[in-house]
This record gives structure tokens, sequence and C-alpha cells, in this order.
């Protein structure tokens, strides 16, 4: 039987309060390892399904990225300390499980030098020539667009730009997790947000000009 | 607290509204925005975006996944 949780630091240090079972029982630690982990670790797994969704962008795809995140999480939950975050920690895993397994599938073919493109070369909103009530209508425009099509213009930016305004804008992640989680320094991080965002409002803004949503009197350089 | 002006609010925007900037950078740029109406705009439209990726993200993993997922972390733990 394997007994990865010998050390007393893994689980009955970490949670003295943890079921009264005797921790030098191999079977009751295990026991206690996996309730700790079903009660931190497994709330989060409607976010991680959500972010290998966008990661995948198919569910059957999304699912096994959420398992196999699991079980390197719980077979690495020894090594996560207890109250740091939790969270980052899991998007992590996912982050580099998704890397390395699925990536390589479905890379983008000019995946890799996106950061060095030009901003004209990515195009987007152009919200410095625009005036205020221009900006109000574009506003109430993108509050109304259906989420479909916030998911389509999500799913075609580029995966780095995506990923970096998921991060931020769904999760909640500040700009130093993000660059831990996606192991790029800040700045990138910083540009790829701003990238994805104006890219992600120039789409919507065509769609919503396309379907006459957008009260915009100018329309959106493609 | 003082009025940044413009330039400084728009370059500084989307780190103010991701919660980025240092407080008296923050309030530099809240206290322009609040007698601004073109970067109160500017603004807007990136709360109003935040919020539209926020709704459209929202997912909910399969129950099937969950009961996969815990049978094997106690499958892990039985050999």
């Amino acid at each position: 039987m394997s007994t990865p949780t010998e050390d007393p630091h893994t689980v009955g240090a970490a949670d003295p309060e943890a079921a009264g079972a005797d921790p030098v029982d191999p079977e009751a630690a295990a026991a206690e390892k996996r309730a700790l982990f079903e009660s931190q670790a497994i709330p989060f797994m409607d976010q991680l399904y959500g972010a290998a969704l966008r990661m995948t962008r198919n569910p059957a795809d999304a699912a096994d990225l959420v398992q196999e995140t699991f079980v390197k999480a719980f077979a690495a939950f020894a090594q996560y300390q207890q109250g740091t975050n939790l969270k980052a920690w899991l998007y992590r895993i996912l982050t580099n499980t998704f890397i390395n397994t699925y990536r390589k599938k479905q890379r983008d073919p000019y995946q890799g030098t996106i950061d060095d493109l030009e901003d004209w070369q990515i195009g987007g909103a152009e919200s410095v020539t625009q005036g205020r009530s221009t900006r109000s209508a574009e506003a109430e425009a993108i509050d109304h667009l259906p989420d479909s099509a916030v998911k389509d213009a999500l799913q075609s930016i580029p995966e780095d730009f995506r990923l970096a305004v998921y991060f931020a804008d769904v999760e909640g992640f500040s700009y130093q997790e993000i660059a831990d989680i996606m192991k790029t320094p800040v700045g990138t991080v910083m540009s790829r947000l701003h990238r994805g965002r104006r890219m992600l409002r120039g789409m919507l803004a065509d769609y919503a000009g396309d379907r006459g949503l957008s009260t915009s009197a100018k329309g959106q350089t493609k | 607290m003082t009025d940044c002006g413009c330039d400084k609010a728009k370059a500084e925007l989307e780190e103010y509204l991701h919660d980025e900037l240092q407080a008296t950078d923050a309030e530099d740029i809240a206290e322009h925005i609040k007698n601004c109406t073109s970067c109160d705009s500017e603004h807007h439209v990136g709360v109003v975006l935040t919020q539209a990726v926020q709704r459209a993200c929202k997912e909910t993993a399969p129950e099937v996944l969950r009961d996969q997922v815990l049978a094997r972390i106690r499958e892990m733990q039985s050999h």
C-alpha cells in the first residue's frame, strides 16, 4: 500500500481538526488527506472547467484536462502549503498540463511570435478616435450582446491573449499571479491583456454593428 | 489627490480597472474620471467588457466529470 502521508506535516499537522483519526494509522491518514482535498480543491471544479473550455475549445478535451489536473494536484497535494493560494496553485497545474499535452496538438501556426506583432497587425478597437457618445453606445451594445457572441470572440483571439484576459477578468488574478501561472514576465502579461481586450472589443463592436445593435455612426475598421 | 489629466488616465485605465495601481495613482485616476466625461465613458466600456466576459464564461462542470474525478482519486489511494 502506498503511504504518501507518513510525513506528519502533510496531513496531521496541516489540519489538526480534520477528523479524529489516528495520524499514525496510514489508512486513516490517507482518508484524511482525501477528505481535505475533496473539501478544499474539488470546489474549484466549475471554475477550472470554465478555464479548460476556453483553453481546449471543446467540452470533451476540457473534461479530460480537468480530470488530469485534479489527478496531478492530488498526487502533489503533499507539496501544497496550507494557507497559500490554492486556486492559483490549481491553475498553475491546469495551465502546465494544457501546454504540455493539448497545446501541442492544436498550436496556432503563428503562436510563439504573437507577442512580437505590432499593434497595427493585430487590429482591434480604435477607441482613441471615438467620442463620448459613441463610447456610451458601444458600452450599451456590449452590455446587450448574447453570451455566445462574447464566447465566439474570445475563442477567436490568440490563445495567450485569451488566457490572460480569462485569468484577469474572469478569475480576478493579479498580474503577478498571471505571470506565475503563464511563466512569463509581468510586462508580457500586461501587453497580452491589453491586446486581447482590444481585439475582443473590436470584434464585439463589429458583431454589434453587423446586427444593427450598435448606434455607432462610425464603422469599425476590420 | 490631484486630477492627473487625460493622458495619464487613458494610459492607466486598464491597470486601474484591474486594481493594479498604487493607492495614490488610483485616487488620481478616480478623481480625473469624476470630472472628465471622455475618460469616464472609456472606463465604462472597460467595465462593461469585463462584465460581459464574466457573464459569458460562467460554466458548470458536468456531474459525470465530478464523479470521475472523485473515483480516480479514490482509486489512486487504493493501490
